[in-house]
């Protein structure tokens, strides 16, 4: 499905990534883990096309995507919803989530895919008219998720979809993404608090100083006190 | 008395009609690309000449002077041709560049295609003999206001309504918006960002070369014309607040009625009224009346 394979990826000359691989089969939970700044946001946008690995290479379903451009990665169906959740504030929630239906033609029609979206999230559904400016940072994150999947995606990139938000919000949003794993695509996730990596993540990948320092089932990692630690931040 | 006002309103308003256009392709191309494109006002200049090019001919082959707004509109249009040519060929390798460099590159094209209209069209001022007055004179309250102003202005009333129903209303107008708000955010989304780059370069053209090819009749064309209006195009984007239609439309009427009173009273100083509001509202205003850009 998505094969990252030893990548290293430079930002102004210095190297943020060294020797990153990691891997999501189909219909697979892939949660990355690690403190801020270790290097999560990076990856993500280098499988997104934003930077370009200087070495190593990323593919999806089988399809060298490396040198490919953000937009034609998009369509090739690859959802993916910033950190900063990037909705536009000068459309409102309705047109927010139609953009994506309009790139990319799939198998769903675009209002089946509008009509998905909002089934995920209800609470959106209330809001159409709002323009962007007008969500709270939890609205914004599911809007995010929401627009991501109105694309129909085979894959979906959320990066750290439960940062700053309340935990009653946190259970909501992991619900909906439960919602979502249902219908079949690959997920994955970024997080840097360990009490956050969802139950229902099939393979954990940590990432520290830009490598993968461990990857496993999520029960492995309880097992490694000392990435435990570096997680946390007190080692 | 208020002859002389609704002269001078009139007067204003129609100038306020031309920069709108312009100042209306000048946002846009700011609003999506980044860029501040000093070289409109040389779209707004070869609007002109060509405007006269096209009129010439029309009036050789017996057209009516009456319907030469026809040929000042084909000329603006037939120019939409260099939109892509200076986007595809130039403006697309210096977006990731820091701002000063591109504001010089845009100003270089300004020069360049200021001598290119020297080369062409000569240094003596050109016009469009015989079209102003044909649409005939308008009294009003006493005030004698040609026509051709009033066709103008409703010209770019009608253009201002379309570009606000395309931008409000349809696919092509919101995904101009998204790629304005966050263009990265675009991509993500299956955006072709290249291709609404193009697109918007070429309508912002347009806007500038209309907007020249429909003030010519009631003035001469000179080769200066392009760094006069983009003095008066940053005025009005100062003063609107940069990347904003609204902005452009609200600028545009201030700086055009301004510079219509200020003409009339002690033409002299036709032009320090406006410097001094642009100095005012950068002073305490900076991010102009409708702009969000800091
Ligand atoms: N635009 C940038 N310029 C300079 N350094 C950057 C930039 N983006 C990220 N970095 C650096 O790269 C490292 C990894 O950042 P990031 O991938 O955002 O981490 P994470 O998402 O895990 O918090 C950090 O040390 C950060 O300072
Ligand atoms: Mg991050």
């Amino acid at each position: 499905m998505l094969s990252v394979d030893s990548i290293d990826v430079f930002i102004k000359s210095s190297r943020i990534l060294r020797n990153v691989s990691l891997k999501a089969g189909k219909g697979e939970v892939v949660c990355l883990i690690g403190r801020n700044g270790a290097g999560k946001t990076t990856t993500l946008r280098t499988i997104m096309g934003y930077l370009r690995p200087e070495k190593g290479s990323v593919s999806f379903q089988g399809e060298d995507i490396t040198r490919k451009s953000t937009h034609e990665i998009s369509r090739l169906g690859i959802g993916y919803a910033p950190e900063d959740s990037g909705i536009f504030p000068d459309l409102t929630t309705h047109e927010n989530i139609e953009i994506s239906t309009w790139t990319k033609t799939t198998e769903k029609s675009e209002e089946e895919r509008i009509k998905l979206a909002y089934k995920v999230f209800p609470v959106l559904e209330g809001y159409k008219k709002r323009k962007g400016t007008q969500l709270s940072g939890g609205e914004r994150k599911m809007l995010s998720i929401a627009r991501a999947l109105a694309l129909d995606p085979e894959l979906l990139i959320l990066d750290e979809p439960f940062e700053g938000l309340a935990p009653t919000i946190v259970t909501e949003v992991a619900r909906s993404i439960q919602d979502i794993i249902k219908m079949g695509p690959s997920i994955i996730i970024s997080e840097s608090n360990i009490y956050h990596v969802p139950d229902f993540t099939d393979t954990l990948y940590v990432i520290e100083r830009g490598e993968i320092i461990f990857s496993g089932r999520p029960e492995e990692v309880a097992q490694e006190k000392g990435i435990l630690k570096i997680i946390a931040g007190t080692a | 008395m208020v002859e002389t006002i609704v002269n001078i309103l009139f007067s204003g308003i129609f100038h306020a009609s031309v920069l709108f256009l312009v100042a209306a392709g000048l946002q846009l191309v700011f609003g999506v690309q980044k860029i501040f494109n000093l070289a409109c006002g040389s779209f707004y200049a070869l609007g002109a000449y060509l405007g006269i090019v096209f009129v010439k001919y029309f009036l050789s082959v017996g057209g009516p002077p009456v319907l030469a707004i026809l040929p000042l509109l084909a000329a603006g249009f037939v120019l939409a041709i260099i939109g892509p040519i200076i986007e595809r060929g130039l403006l697309r390798f210096v977006y990731d560049r820091d701002v000063h460099f591109q504001l010089l590159l845009t100003f270089a094209l300004l020069l360049m295609i200021e001598d290119i209209i020297k080369l062409i069209w000569g240094t003596y001022p050109l016009s469009t003999q015989g079209v102003y007055l044909a649409f005939g004179i308008l009294d009003i309250f006493g005030a004698s206001i040609p026509v051709y102003n009033l066709i103008v202005i409703v010209a770019s009333i009608v253009i201002a309504g379309i570009m606000a129903h395309i931008l409000s209303n349809t696919r092509f107008g919101r995904i101009i918006r998204a790629t304005s708000d966050n263009n990265e955010m675009a991509q993500a989304l299956g955006i072709n960002i290249n291709n609404i780059y193009v697109k918007v370069f070429t309508l912002g053209t347009v806007l500038g070369t209309i907007g020249g090819a429909l003030v010519i009749p009631s003035t001469a064309a000179m080769s200066e014309m392009a760094v006069d209006l983009i003095v008066l195009a940053f005025a009005v984007v100062v003063i609107g607040g940069l990347g904003s239609m609204k902005g452009a439309f609200v600028g545009a009427l201030l700086v055009g009625i301004l510079k219509s009173v200020s003409f009339a009273v002690y033409p002299e100083l036709e032009m320090l009224l406006i410097y001094i509001i642009v100095i005012v509202v950068l002073v305490f205003k900076p991010q102009g009346l409708f702009g969000t850009a800091t």
